[in-house]
C-alpha cells in the first residue's frame, strides 16, 4: 500500500499528467552524463518544444543492454519515434523491435545501420580538411609538419586520412613524424612528452613549421612542450579539432595554438528533431547520413561564440 | 563492617507466593551463593534488593538502618551494585568512557581531560588485576567476558556516597565461555580480598562449589537451607533444590552384566591440548571425564570426533581406524553434543527439524543427494519425542526454546543417526534442574540400549551419579581411571590435583 | 493477522506495484509480449542473482560477479576473433568463470580471507584482466559471429506467434537448476546450515571448507553465463559491460530475503526480487518517468521493502529500542 502511494506521489511530482500530444518521442542514450551528449539533448529538446512534442529522455548510465531494454519498453508504450545515441551495431535487438512495430529510429551522432532511418552527425572528413588546409595556407604550402593521429578509433582515423591527402598534395610540405599518442590519461601528457622528443631532435629554429592534431588534447600537449622549450617565438602553427574549452582558451590567448573546429552539438540535436519531424510526415531521407555544418575557430571568432 | 539482613521478607503476586518469610544475611568479605530452580524466588529477591520492587512484609536492614523497602537510589547509596548477565556496552565509546557512563567526565579548561579519564579507569582496572586491558580501546573490541569485567571495574570508579561493598551477580557466566568465566572468578576473588561481599545467583553447581563461602537454597519462595559451604555438598544442594533424593535423580548404575563388547579403543592419543589418553570403552558403559577447567576434558572429546587434528596415537571404532575429520567420524557412528550449544551446536534461527537432521542429510536423502522432506520431518518428530522435547512443532526456530529444550534438540540430533558412541561435553550446562533430570534419565536409557557414552563434565554429582568409570584428566594427560561406584565428591576432587594436593586444598 | 501482514507484507507491496502499472498502463503493461520483454530484459540479472544466492545462503558475498561477467564476454569475443567456433569459445568462457569462482573459493575457504575483501580484490583482478585481454576496446561488428548475436534475438515461437526469448529460457533453466541444488539436495541444505552456524556445521560433520569452495564455483560459472548472455544481447563485448550487474544482483537477493519467512536468501524469492526491479524499470519507462527520478525511486522502494520487513520482524517499538 505504502509503495503504491509512493509511486503515485513521485509520478505526480515528475509531471506525468499525461497530456495527450501530437508526437511522443523517446531519446535513449547510455552517455547522458557526458557534456557533448548533454548539448545534443538540449538542442533536441529545444526544437521538440517548439514542435509541441512530448520528449522522454532515458539515460542508462553506460549500460548498453539496458538501452535495448528501454527501447523495447518504449516500443510497447507505443512512442512515435526513437532517437538513439549509441552504436547501432550493439543494439540490434532493440532496432528489430522498433522496426517490427514500424517505429522509426533516428541516430543522433550514432552510426549507420540499415534499421536506422537517418544518422545526424558532423562531417569528420570536412573538419579534418578545414584544419589541414588552414595549416598548409598558414605555412605557405612549404615546411615540416608533425601529425598527431589515432587510427584505432574510426571517427578519428578518417581525420588522419584527410590530413594525409591534403599535406600530400603540397610537394613542399614534409610530414616529419606521424605520432599515435597514448590516450589512457586523455592524451595531453604523452603528447607533450612525444613533442619534447621531436623538439630535441630538431633543435634549429624553423626546423618545425606546424603541428596538426586530429583532436585537441595532442595539440594542447604540443603547445605545452613548445612553450616549455622556449620556442614559442619560432612561429610553429598548431591546430586541433573539437574546440573544447581548453583549446578555445589557448586560441584566445593568441599563442601558437591557432585553430580548431567546433562541432555544432546543439545543431545536431535540433537537426535530429527536424529529421524526425520529416520522417514522421512521411518523407524518406535521401541519404542516411545527414551532416550538420561545423565551424573553424580562430582568434578572430573565438570570443564571438 | 557493612552488613545487609533480610528479615522474614514476603512478596506475593496474586495467588503466587514468590517469597515467603525469607531471612538472609549478607556480609562483606564473603561470597554468598543463592541457588534454586527456576521459579524458586531468586529473581524476586534480586529485584527487592535493587529497589525495583517492594516487599509485602518483613524488614531490610542495611548497616543497622532498618527499612521496609528500598528505592533504586537508596539501594545504590547503600553500596549495592548489580551485575546482570546481559551487558549493554556503548559501542562507539572506549572502555574508559563506558566506565564513566553515569559519572561526570573529568574536565580541564572546560574540555574533557582524557588523561585523567583514562587514569581513573586504569586505577579501577588495576584494582581488579585487569592491567592488561587498555582503557582507550573501544568497548566493542572486547569479548563479552572482558566487557563484564569492565562493568564490574566501573563500580570502583570515583563517585560519592558509600563505596560499593555488595555485588549482586545474576547468572553472570550465562553468556561467557569457560575461559572468560575463569577470569571472572579471579576478579570475584580479588573483590572479596578487598573486603567486598558477593551475592552469587546461579544454578551452575561447579561454579558455586568453587566460589561460595555460604550457600542459601531457595525452593518455592522459602529458604530450605543456609549454611557454610563446608557443611554441605553439591549432592545435598541438588537434593535441597529439587526436594528429591539423589537416587531418584540419577538412573541406576549398570552392573557388569549389562556392559557389552568393546566399541572404542584409544591408545596414546594426542591432539591439541590433549597430551595423551589411553582407554577402552564398552557398549552400555558411561565413561565420565573429570578434571579442572583446561585439563583437556573437552579436547579429548574433540580429538575423538576429529574436530582437532590428531597428532599421534591410535583410535579404533569396532576394530576400524577412526577417520580424521567430523565428516568421517559422524558417518562411522560417533555422535557429539558440544559444550557451547549456542555457538557450536545450534543454528538459532533455523527450525528444530533442520538442526536435528543436519548431520544425517546424506543418509536421509534419496539417491544420497535429493532431499526427502517427509522422512526428515518424521525422523525429527520421532527423535524429539524420544528425548521429551517440548516444542510447538519441529518447525519452531531453535532460538525460541529454553536452554533445556535446546539441549534436548542437540541430543535428538546426536541420536538421529543411531550412533555407537555418544560424546557429551557438559550436557547439562545452563540447563535448569527439571530438564536436567530428564537428560539424566535419557542418558541412562541410552546406556541400557547398548550405546557407549563418554561424558565430560565439571559437575561432580553428575559424573559420579551417571558414570560407570571416571577418567581423571590432569594437564592434558588422562592420568587415571577410577570406578565411579562408591566414589565421593571429595575424593574425586582430590584426584584432580593429585601431585600438588597440599596447595590446592589450602587455597 | 499481524503475523500474516509480516509474512506477506512484502509480497503484497510487490503485487501493489504490478497492480499500479496494470491500472496506469491498461493497454500495454499486462500483455504477454510485455512480460516476455521483461523476462528477457532481466534474464542476465536473473542468472547472476540466482548464482549470487548460492553464496549468500552461506552468509558469504561475491562482489566479483559483475567483472566476471564482463571478463567472460571479453574472453568469448577475443576467441571469436581468433577464429574459435562458437561452442568452444563459450565453453572456454565458462571455464574462465569456473576458474575464477574456484580462485574466489580458495581465497575465502582455504586461505580464510573475508569474502568481502577477497572478492573485492578479485573484482579488480577480473576487471583488469578484461582490459588486458581486450586492450580496453569494445569488440563488435564483424568480430562477433552473427549466430552469437542472433541467439539473444531469437527463440522458439509460442502459439499466437510470439517468440519465447532464448535468454528467458536460459534464465529459467538456470533458476531451475539452482532451485534444485539449493532446495532439493542435501548439498543445498548443508550450505544453509553453514549460513546458520558455521562452527556448529563443522562439528556436526559438514565438510564446510569443501562446500564453501564449491559454492563459489557455482557463482563464478553463473556470472560467466550472465556475461555471455549480455554479450549476445548487445552482440559485442566491452571490458566493463557487466559491472553494473553486481550491485543490482545483491539488491535483488536482499529484496527476495524480505519475502522469506526467516529472512533467508532463497532462489525463488530472488527471482521475485529480480522481477520487481525489472517491472519497475519497464513500467516507469513506459510512464515516461525521468531516468534519474527512476533511479531514486528504485532505491527508495528497495529501502522501503527492506525497512518494512525489518520492522515487521521486530516491531517498530523493537527497532526504536535498538
Amino acid at each position: 500500500m505504502t509503495l503504491h502511494k509512493l509511486l503515485i506521489g513521485v509520478a505526480a511530482a515528475a509531471g506525468l499528467g499525461g497530456v495527450a500530444s501530437a508526437q511522443d518521442v523517446a531519446v535513449i542514450t547510455p552517455y547522458l552524463a557526458q557534456p557533448g551528449t548533454q548539448f545534443y539533448v538540449d538542442g533536441f529538446k529545444a526544437r521538440a518544444d517548439e514542435l509541441g512534442w512530448t520528449v522522454n529522455v532515458i539515460d542508462t548510465a553506460g549500460d548498453v543492454a539496458a538501452v535495448i531494454s528501454r527501447m523495447e519498453d518504449v516500443v510497447t508504450q507505443g512512442v512515435d519515434a526513437i532517437v538513439i545515441n549509441v552504436d547501432p551495431a550493439q543494439i540490434g535487438a532493440g532496432l528489430s523491435a522498433a522496426s517490427a512495430a514500424g517505429i522509426p529510429v533516428v541516430g543522433m551522432d550514432a552510426g549507420n545501420d540499415p534499421l536506422v532511418a537517418a544518422n545526424v552527425t558532423s562531417n569528420g572528413y570536412a573538419m579534418a580538411a578545414e584544419t589541414s588546409v588552414y595549416v598548409a595556407n598558414r605555412i605557405g604550402g612549404k615546411g615540416r609538419v608533425v601529425m598527431f593521429t589515432f587510427d584505432p578509433f574510426p571517427p578519428v582515423q578518417i581525420r588522419g586520412v584527410i590530413a594525409d591527402a591534403v599535406f600530400g598534395n603540397f610537394p613542399d610540405i614534409e610530414v616529419i613524424d606521424r605520432i599515435t599518442p597514448d590516450v589512457s590519461d586523455g592524451g595531453i601528457a604523452d603528447s607533450r612528452a612525444q613533442m619534447e622528443a621531436i623538439l630535441a631532435a630538431n633543435p634549429d629554429p624553423g626546423s618545425i613549421s606546424a603541428v596538426w592534431a586530429a583532436w585537441d588534447q595532442p595539440a594542447l600537449g604540443a603547445l605545452q612542450a613548445i612553450e616549455a622549450a622556449g620556442r614559442q617565438g619560432e612561429g610553429i602553427v598548431i591546430t586541433g579539432i573539437d574546440a573544447n574549452p581548453q583549446a578555445r582558451d589557448a586560441i584566445a590567448a593568441g599563442g601558437n595554438f591557432e585553430a580548431s573546429v567546433a562541432q555544432d552539438f546543439q545543431g545536431i540535436g535540433s537537426t535530429t528533431a527536424d529529421t524526425v519531424a520529416r520522417i514522421l510526415k512521411g518523407e524518406k531521407p535521401v541519404q542516411q547520413v545527414i551532416y550538420v555544418p561545423t565551424k573553424l575557430i580562430t582568434a578572430a571568432n573565438v570570443n564571438a561564440e | 563492617m557493612p552488613q545487609l539482613d533480610l528479615d522474614r521478607i514476603s512478596r506475593a503476586f496474586g495467588a503466587v507466593q514468590a517469597l515467603n518469610g525469607v531471612s538472609l544475611s549478607l556480609r562483606s568479605g564473603e561470597v554468598h551463593a543463592l541457588m534454586g530452580e527456576n521459579g524458586a524466588g531468586k529473581s524476586t529477591l534480586i529485584r527487592l534488593l535493587a529497589g525495583l520492587d517492594r516487599p509485602d512484609g518483613g524488614q531490610i536492614t542495611i548497616s543497622a538502618t532498618a527499612t521496609h523497602g528500598l528505592t533504586p537510589a537508596q539501594s545504590k547509596a547503600s553500596g549495592l551494585r548489580f551485575i546482570h548477565q546481559e551487558l549493554h556496552p556503548v559501542p562507539g565509546l572506549s572502555v574508559a568512557e563506558n566506565m564513566h557512563l553515569d559519572l561526570p567526565y573529568p574536565k580541564r579548561f572546560g574540555l574533557v581531560d582524557w588523561a585523567a579519564l583514562n587514569r581513573a579507569a586504569r586505577k579501577a582496572l588495576d584494582r581488579l588485576g585487569l592491567g592488561s586491558l587498555d582503557p582507550r580501546t573501544p568497548m566493542t573490541a572486547l569479548g563479552s567476558g572482558d566487557q563484564m569485567l569492565v562493568r564490574i571495574a566501573a563500580t570502583l570508579v570515583g563517585g560519592d556516597g558509600t563505596p560499593p561493598w555488595l555485588y549482586v551477580m545474576d547468572e553472570p557466566t550465562a553468556a561467557l565461555t569457560t575461559a572468560e568465566s575463569e577470569r571472572l572468578f579471579e576478579v570475584i576473588a580479588g573483590l572479596v580480598r578487598q573486603g567486598a561481599g558477593v551475592l552469587y545467583v546461579s544454578h551452575r553447581m561447579p561454579e558455586v562449589v568453587r566460589l561460595a563461602d555460604r550457600v542459601t537454597v531457595l525452593r518455592d519462595g522459602e529458604v530450605v537451607s543456609s549454611r557454610p559451604l563446608s557443611e554441605t555438598s553439591a549432592s545435598q544442594i541438588i537434593e535441597e533444590m529439587t526436594g528429591r533424593q539423589l537416587d531418584a535423580i540419577f538412573p541406576p548404575r549398570p552392573t557388569d552384566k549389562t556392559v557389552g563388547p568393546m566399541v572404542l579403543r584409544i591408545a596414546g592419543l594426542a591432539a591439541g591440548r590433549l597430551k595423551s589418553a589411553t582407554f577402552d570403552l564398552r557398549a552400555g558403559e558411561v565413561l565420565g571425564v573429570a578434571g579442572i577447567a583446561g585439563s583437556g576434558r573437552g579436547a579429548l572429546l574433540q580429538a575423538i570426533l576429529g574436530a582437532i587434528p590428531r597428532q599421534v596415537g591410535q583410535a579404533t571404532l569396532g576394530g576400524q581406524p577412526l577417520r580424521s575429520s567430523p565428516v568421517g567420524t559422524w558417518a562411522q557412528g560417533i555422535a557429539y553434543v558440544p559444550r557451547e550449544r549456542r555457538s557450536e551446536g545450534l543454528m538459532l534461527r533455523r527450525s528444530i527439524a533442520e538442526t536435528i537432521v543436519l548431520p544425517h542429510l546424506g543418509a536421509l536423502a534419496r539417491a544420497a543427494l535429493f532431499l526427502n522432506p517427509t522422512r526428515q520431518r518424521q525422523v525429527a518428530k520421532e527423535r524429539g519425542a524420544e528425548v521429551l522435547l517440548k516444542a510447538r512443532s519441529v518447525q519452531q526456530a531453535c532460538q525460541d526454546l529454553s536452554g533445556g529444550n535446546q539441549q534436548k534438540v542437540m541430543f535428538a540430533r546426536a541420536l538421529a543417526g543411531t550412533p555407537r558412541v555418544l560424546l557429551l561435553d557438559e550436557p547439562t550446562r545452563g540447563v535448569d534442574i527439571g530438564a536436567r533430570v530428564e537428560i539424566y534419565r535419557l542418558i541412562g536409557q541410552l546406556r541400557e540400549a547398548g550405546l557407549a557414552v563418554i561424558l565430560a563434565s565439571s559437575d561432580l554429582p553428575e559424573l559420579i551419579g551417571l558414570s560407570t568409570r571416571i577418567a581423571v584428566m590432569r594437564d592434558g594427560h588422562l592420568a587415571e581411571i577410577l570406578p565411579a561406584d562408591g566414589l565421593t565428591e571429595a575424593r574425586l576432587l582430590s584426584r584432580f590435583y593429585h601431585r600438588h594436593q597440599e596447595e590446592s586444598l589450602s587455597a | 493477522m499481524i503475523t500474516v501482514m509480516r509474512r506477506f507484507g512484502g509480497l503484497a507491496g510487490m503485487l501493489a506495484i504490478v497492480l499500479f502499472f496494470a491500472i496506469s498502463l491498461p493497454d500495454t503493461f499486462m500483455t504477454l509480449r510485455n512480460w516476455l520483454n521483461i523476462s528477457q530484459q532481466v534474464s542476465m540479472l536473473t542468472v547472476v542473482a540466482a548464482a549470487m544466492t548460492v553464496v549468500m545462503v552461506m552468509g558469504d558475498f561475491d562482489l566479483s560477479v559483475g567483472s566476471m561477467a564482463s571478463l567472460a564476454g571479453i574472453v568469448a569475443a577475443v576467441l571469436f576473433m581468433q577464429g574459435w567456433s562458437i561452442p568452444l569459445a563459450l565453453l572456454a568462457a565458462l571455464g574462465v568463470g569456473l576458474l575464477g569462482g574456484l580462485f574466489n573459493g580458495i581465497m575465502v575457504s582455504l586461505v580464510g580471507i573475508l569474502p568481502f575483501v577477497a572478492t573485492l580484490a578479485t573484482l579488480t583482478v577480473f576487471s583488469g584482466l578484461a582490459y588486458v585481454i581486450s586492450d580496453g576496446r569494445t569488440i563488435f561488428g564483424r568480430d562477433i559471429p552473427a549466430a552469437f548475436g542472433d541467439f539473444a534475438r531469437g527463440g522458439p515461437n509460442l502459439p499466437g506467434g510470439i517468440a519465447l526469448p532464448n535468454l528467458t529460457l536460459v534464465a529459467a533453466l538456470t533458476v531451475l537448476v539452482i532451485w534444485i541444488v539449493l532446495e532439493q539436495t542435501s548439498y543445498g541444505r548443508r550450505l544453509y546450515a553453514i549460513g546458520g552456524n558455521r562452527e556448529a556445521a563443522r562439528l556436526a560433520g559438514i565438510p564446510v571448507m569443501l562446500l564453501r569452495l564449491s559454492a563459489f564455483c557455482f557463482t563464478g560459472v553463473g556470472a560467466a553465463i550472465g556475461g555471455l548472455m549480455y554479450a549476445s544481447r548487445v552482440a559485442s563485448a566491452n571490458p566493463t559491460q557487466g559491472d553494473g550487474l553486481m550491485l543490482t544482483a545483491i539488491a535483488a537477493v536482499f529484496l527476495g530475503m524480505t519475502l522469506t519467512r526467516d529472512g533467508q536468501p532463497r532462489v525463488l524469492a530472488t527471482l521475485v526480487g529480480v522481477f520487481v526491479l525489472g517491472v519497475l524499470d519497464n513500467g516507469l519507462t513506459q510512464m515516461r518517468v525521468d531516468s534519474y527520478v527512476r533511479e531514486v525511486m528504485v532505491g527508495a522502494i528497495i529501502l522501503a521493502a527492506v525497512g518494512l520487513s525489518a520492522i515487521g520482524r521486530n516491531g517498530l517499538a523493537g527497532q526504536l529500542r535498538r
